[in-house]
This record gives structure tokens, C-alpha cells and sequence, in this order.
């Protein structure tokens, strides 16, 4: 029934007749239960891709949260961005053959790609990011060049994890096409 | 997938979707201006004529300014104990961003005057009202004589206009506080009426050394062309996220800039008297130290690249001008544009320093490099420590519940679940803001023990309680947001976010609780009476996120 005076509504404002408001417009009172706390909300699954044996029942995970050291509840940067603890975790992952997973973190258009680290050996990894929308990317990396912290600038193996931080979702909505005509990718991903 | 698709068919075709945007400055219906957006935004449609529920207010509605006394800037008022200051609350001339209007004032001041006591001092203030609403005064995190709270209905009748009340304000902690009204705060704090109150310590090096001090009152105010945007009469608009300001201001002026030397360290006392708007003050390329914030100093001081300040908190902060030239104090934040779905920057001068090459007393300088380690402190804060691990006594969750909104904002609201930051640092949709009043808004804060809401809330406790509150922001919620927390009377350290601990502790009145974060407060109830805890953003106050719980002696 909602949706149904919803969507007329929606047809009446887009040949431009104004709908009639219902007599009350009401959101249901929000329920009453144990939610989760904190971090959960802007947790973000990690999906395999497949590209290796062993993740066909893998589950990953990245949460973040406030840096310890942060004398506020929320820490940002001299530019205003979020400064953010990601702290990576696979489950239910058959140990490579060869190499380590080593977790990254990457701007959603690539253009800057930082190293958290390798998993350790229960798959866990943690490390800052500084951006308000980016990727988290676990890759499988050649032991020797997984060992080099300073000079693995990018990822050479192949992608066996990846997921986007919440804030990536933020790219589809109403700025989306059918609103702006114009390319999506002209705007939003990189910021 | 199908509520985008009813947006899409909602939106207004690209070609037209900014023509309501010209409406800005034109009158409407009941006395309303549409708010100022950015042309870039589109319109949902149906709202180009609409306005908000309630009526208009000015104040002086239809007084030429001119007949006003001009308001001059803050003054400073040493106090002694047992002093008594006389204060009137009264109509003034304000000139802001090139806009002549009538505004509300301490003395005729703005801020009100700066008023200086020593610690443990007793100060009388006399106030008179001579605006046409009621008013009170509440003492913001002076842990006071309850009967001088400012709380109207709970620890005073409201002043009416021609009445005068008396408050006796004892200040047990050193520390910067300040003064503000405790009804309609999102109508008369906004116009003008705010001050602080500075409480010193006996001991001379509470602080460190600083070549000086300066006092930072951060605000913001919502014009137009015409001037300022009118506010809700009989409840306020804004009700969403309250209402963000478009012109910044510190101590009420819109170019603040001050002369320093080159190396010379100055001591600010930042204080956010803003509706709702949460800063991100950063210092340009001058180093910073976090010393202080509301009822104290932080176990130990600590370098930051900017100081994340909410509404009605305060923050004490070190700074040291090494280079020659100008450094601008910012608003430094990444606004989001929902409508777009993207992050972008935004920089808001506050103030600009210029920094001469004339050198300062290096001996200072040298001082500003070692970080203070306060034991005192530290040591009042260990014997807190045996309450740290203990579970919560209370729990309060956020909601909020809306009625009767214009279903584009419903749709477009409902739709825009995405993604919610932690802190909204910009209003990203004013126009849906401005729509919403608090008579179709109602924020809550939520007893997760017993279900109970708001004012249903019925807390108990005696003097020397100390007591653990957990409050979950929950992001789920209609249109989850940032909330500054503030409990009347006690002081608090904020133990941890998101299970998080903190390492560096200091005693607080107000602290943000950011959108989907769990905060744990450890409250002293050291101080008996009926007191409030409420959130600091004034429209949600307005719009019952307020609760009053009682401490036995």
C-alpha cells in the first residue's frame, strides 16, 4: 500500500503535479534491539575472487576504527580526511602453496596505494589509512617481495581479496545518471 | 535498486533542476526566505515553493536597526570572590557579513563579557530581561549550586521580559567554561547571547609558558543576500541536523586576524558556541599541542594537526608561529555533497595571523617543545581507574522519529542509506534541513534497559556514585548523526569509543558521540541536584534529546 502511493507519488513529481502528502508520513518507531556496537557499521565484507585455491569458503572482513593515539572520538588529517585503524581479517582460508597475503589499501581509482601489511599467521593485518573512500586489496605475493616493506610500492600477484569502505557506496545516489546525465565516472570515484 | 529508480523518475531533469535556485532572497509564503544552497545541488521536486511548518521569527520583526545600540566587542570582567555583575540580555545592532540586523546581546557585548573569577571564588551575576522571549542563564560544566543551572521548569521559572534573576555561581575547577541561554538556545544562543567564563587556577604554572592568550569563540550564522535566514516561532526548522551556519565567525567577527611574532607561542581557548556545526580547526603550518579541554587538562599534553571541536565543547591548545608571513586558522573539512555521493574539500578562514620577523622570547619557544606530563591528573584520574572495566550502569541508544515531512524528503531520506559519515561537518542537504521542524522531528535518546525515552528517563543516583554510561549511536536510525553529549552539573572522562581506550584522559562536560560509534562515559556524580543530559546541537535539544536525572546528596 506505501509503496504504492509512493510510486504514484513519484509518477505525479515527475510529470510535475505535486502529490498529496498522506495524513501522517510516519517512519515506524525504530525497534528496540541489541545492535551491534561501533566499528560494525562501517565494517565491509572482503570477497575472493577465486583467482587461487583454497578461498572457495573464505570469508573476509575489514573494520576500522578511531587511532588509539587520537585525543577526539573521531581523528581526521590537516585536509579534513578521516584518519582510520583497518584492522583486515580471512577466515575459513586454506594456507597458500606458495607466497603471503599481504593486505593494501588503495583510493577507489587507484591513483594511491599504500601497504598495510602481511597476514600474520591467523590471516590478520592492521594498519592506518587516511582516505575517505578506498579499497581494501589482498594479494598474493611472491615471499621475497612480500618480506620488502619499503620498496613494494604495488601489488604484483594476483588480487585474491577486495572490498570497498562504506563510503565508496556513496558514489550511487542521486548524483547517478539518471539525475545528472552525464558520466558517473566523471565525478565521486576518486573522492 | 528500486527506490534509485523512483529518485531518478522523482529528480528534476538536468536542464531545470537549478531554476529554483534563483528563488533565494525571495520572499515566500509566512515571512520565509528560501536557505542559500549550492547551485550545484538539484532540487527535489515540490519544493521549490515550500516552506517550513512553523511561522517565521525575527527578532524585531519590522524594528528599524538603526533605533538599536550598537554592540561592541567582549569585554573582559575580572571577578573577585563575592563580586556581583549586572547583566541585561537585550536587542542590539549587529553588522555580519555587510548585513545590518538586529540581534541579541550580553551587555550589548559579543560575545557577552569575559568573565574572569579565580578557582573556588563565588561570583554573583544579576540578570535582567529585556527581549521579548523568556531566557535564563545556564553555567556550561560549572559543577554550580543546582538552583542556578538555568534549566527553565526544572531549577527556575523562565525571565520573563522586565524580570530579573539572580544566580551564585561557585567554581570548583579551573578551567574555560561558558554562558548561555537554556530556552529556544537554537534562536537566542544563535543570536548573540553566549560568553565565558574563565576560571584560573591558583597554581602559575597550571599551564605552560605562552607569550600570550587569546580566547577563540567559534560560531557560525545562516544569511542570505538579505541578511540572516528567519528562525522557526513556534518550534525550530532545522530539525534534521541542525542548523549549520554559511558565514564563520570567531568572537563574532567575520575577519579576525591578530599580529604575532615570529616564534611566538599563543595560548587559545577555543570554545564552539555553533548550533550544530562540529570544526576541524587546523593552524596552517604552525605546530600544535593540545593542552586542556572543558574541565581540565589532559593527562598529558599532546601534539595534533588540528583540534575536532563539537558544539559547546572547549579546547586549549598551544600554538607556535615559527615563519614569517601569514597562517590562516581554518575549518578544515571534507564536506560531502550527497546528491553527488562525493567527498570534497572545504576550507573556511577563521582567522588570519600574521607573523612578524620580529623574533620572540626564544626561552618560551624552547618550553613549547617538551610535552607536560601532568600528575596531578593523572593521578586523580587513577583512582577512577577501578570503574574503567566495569560494565555499564546505563546504556542509551539514539533514534529519531519524523511525521508529516514532504515525501520527497521522505523518498529522498529513506533512500540515502548508503552511507553515513561519522561527523556531519556540512549540511549537505539544506533544503530538506530547513523543511524540517521540530514539530515533525523528534530526537531521542533511548534506555536500552527499559525502553524508556527522553524525558521518560528517570536516572537516580547519590553523591559519590561513579557511573558507567554507554551511549550507542545507532546508524540505522532514520537519519543517523553526530551528537554532542552534555551532562548538566557532573564531569565525565570518555573512557573509550568503539571499545577503543582511550590513552590520554581528561575531564569533560560535553563529548561527541560520532554516528555508529559506542562511547563510555565515567561520570562523577559529585554534585546534588535535578540536572540534565542532553545533546549540545541546539535543534535537537529543541527537538526533545533531553532527559533529567537527579543526584541524592
Amino acid at each position: 500500500m506505501e509503496t504504492s502511493f509512493f510510486l504514484v507519488a513519484a509518477w505525479l513529481a515527475a510529470v510535475g503535479v505535486e502529490p498529496v502528502a498522506p495524513v501522517v508520513a510516519s517512519t515506524p518507531a525504530p525497534q528496540f534491539c541489541a545492535t551491534s556496537y561501533g566499528p560494525d557499521y562501517y565494517a565491509f565484507p572482503l570477497a575472493a575472487t577465486q583467482n587461487i585455491p583454497g578461498t572457495g569458503y573464505a570469508r573476509g572482513r575489514a573494520e576500522i576504527s578511531v587511532p588509539v593515539t587520537s585525543p577526539f572520538p573521531v581523528a581526521v588529517g590537516l585536509d579534513g580526511s578521516y584518519l582510520y585503524q583497518v584492522d583486515v581479517s580471512i577466515d575459513n582460508m586454506r594456507a597458500p602453496r606458495y607466497g603471503q597475503l599481504v593486505a593494501w589499501v588503495t583510493t577507489s581509482d587507484l591513483e594511491r596505494i599504500e601497504r598495510i601489511g602481511t597476514l600474520d599467521e591467523r590471516m590478520r593485518a592492521s594498519g592506518p589509512v587516511s582516505w575517505n573512500k578506498f579499497l581494501v586489496v589482498i594479494t598474493l605475493e611472491d615471499s621475497d617481495a612480500a618480506g620488502d616493506e619499503v620498496g613494494a610500492e604495488m601489488w604484483t600477484g594476483p588480487i585474491v581479496f577486495r572490498g570497498m569502505s562504506r563510503s565508496g557506496a556513496m558514489h550511487t545516489m542521486l548524483g547517478h545518471g539518471a539525475l545528472q546525465q552525464e558520466n558517473c565516472t566523471s565525478y565521486g570515484f576518486g573522492a | 535498486m528500486c527506490a534509485v529508480l523512483i529518485l531518478g523518475s522523482l529528480a528534476v531533469p538536468a536542464a531545470a533542476q537549478h531554476e529554483g535556485h534563483a528563488m533565494h532572497g525571495m520572499p515566500m509564503e509566512g515571512g520565509w526566505r528560501m536557505v542559500p544552497m549550492d547551485p550545484n545541488m538539484p532540487m527535489l521536486p515540490g519544493l521549490a515553493e515550500a516552506v517550513p511548518v512553523v511561522g517565521a521569527f525575527m527578532p524585531g520583526m519590522g524594528m528599524d536597526p538603526s533605533m538599536l545600540p550598537a554592540a561592541r566587542p567582549s569585554e573582559v570582567v575580572p571577578m573577585m570572590d563575592g563580586d556581583t555583575l549586572d547583566v541585561s540580555v537585550s536587542m542590539v545592532r549587529r553588522t555580519i557579513d555587510g548585513h545590518e540586523m538586529v540581534m541579541y546581546g550580553y551587555n550589548q557585548q559579543y560575545p557577552g563579557p569575559l568573565i574572569q573569577a579565580p578557582r573556588d571564588a563565588t561570583i554573583i551575576v544579576r540578570v535582567t530581561n529585556d527581549i521579548q522571549s523568556p531566557t535564563t542563564i545556564h553555567w556550561h560544566g560549572i559543577r554550580l549550586d543546582n538552583r542556578y543551572d538555568g534549566v527553565p521548569g526544572v531549577t527556575q521559572d523562565p525571565i520573563e521580559r522586565g524580570e530579573s534573576f539572580t544566580y551564585e555561581i561557585h567554581v570548583p575547577d579551573a578551567g574555560m567554561f561558558w554562558y548561555h541561554p537554556h530556552v529556544r538556545e537554537d534562536v537566542q544562543q544563535d543570536l548573540g547571547l553566549f560568553g565565558n567564563l574563565h576560571v584560573t587556577s591558583p597554581d602559575p604554572e597550571y599551564y605552560g609558558p605562552a607569550h600570550r592568550e587569546e580566547v577563540f569563540v567559534l560560531d557560525d550564522m545562516l544569511v542570505d543576500d538579505q541578511g540572516a535566514i528567519p528562525w522557526g516561532d513556534s518550534a525550530p526548522t532545522h530539525a534534521l541536523m541542525g542548523r549549520f551556519g554559511n558565514v564563520m565567525m570567531v568572537n563574532g567577527e567575520t575577519d579576525h586576524g591578530m599580529t604575532v611574532r615570529q616564534g611566538e607561542v599563543v595560548r587559545l581557548f577555543l570554545t564552539n558556541v555553533a548550533n550544530s556545526r562540529t570544526f576541524n580547526v587546523t593552524f596552517g603550518n604552525a605546530q600544535a599541542k593540545i593542552v586542556a579541554s572543558d574541565v581540565g587538562r589532559y593527562e598529558r599534553e599532546q601534539w595534533v594537526p588540528s583540534v575536532v571541536i563539537a558544539p559547546a565543547e572547549r579546547y586549549v591548545v598551544d600554538v607556535r608561529f615559527d615563519e614569517p608571513g601569514e597562517v590562516v586558522i581554518a575549518n578544515t573539512i571534507q564536506a560531502i555533497n550527497h546528491f553527488r555521493g562525493e567527498f570534497y574539500p572545504n576550507v573556511d578562514t577563521l582567522s588570519v595571523v600574521t607573523v612578524t620577523d620580529e623574533p620572540a622570547d626564544p626561552a618560551i619557544s624552547r618550553a613549547f617543545d617538551t610535552l607536560r606530563e601532568h600528575d596531578a591528573v593523572q593521578e586523580e584520574v587513577e583512582s577512577f581507574r577501578p570503574w574503567f572495566d566495569r560494565a555499564p550502569d546505563h546504556e542509551l541508544e539514539t533514534a529519531v522519529r519524523v511525521q508529516d515531512l514532504h515525501n520527497s524528503i521522505m523518498l529522498s531520506m529513506e533512500a540515502d542509506t548508503l552511507y553515513f559519515p561519522p561527523i556531519e561537518w556540512n549540511d549537505g542537504m539544506p533544503m530538506m534541513n530547513w523543511l524540517s521542524t521540530g514539530e515533525q522531528v523528534t530526537w531521542i535518546l533511548r534506555d536500552r534497559a527499559t525502553g524508556a525515552e527522553n524525558e521518560e528517563i528517570d536516572w537516580r543516583f547519590q553523591v559519590g556514585d561513579v557511573v558507567k554510561i554507554r551511549v550507542f549511536n545507532d546508524p540505522e536510525s532514520f537519519h543517523p548523526m553526530n551528537h554532542p553529549i552534555h551532562i548538566h552539573g557532573q564531569r565525565f572522562l570518555v573512557l573509550s569509543v568503539d571499545g577503543v581506550t582511550q590513552e590520554n584522559l581528561v575531564w569533560k562536560d560535553t563529548a561527541i558521540v560520532p554516528v555508529g560509534s559506542t562511547v563510555d562515559f565515567l561520570v562523577e556524580m559529585s554534585n546534588p541536584g535535578e540536572w540534565m543530559i542532553h545533546c549540545h546541537i541546539a535543534e535537537h535539544l529543541s527537538a526533545g534529546m533531553m532527559f533529567g536525572f537527579t543526584v541524592e546528596p
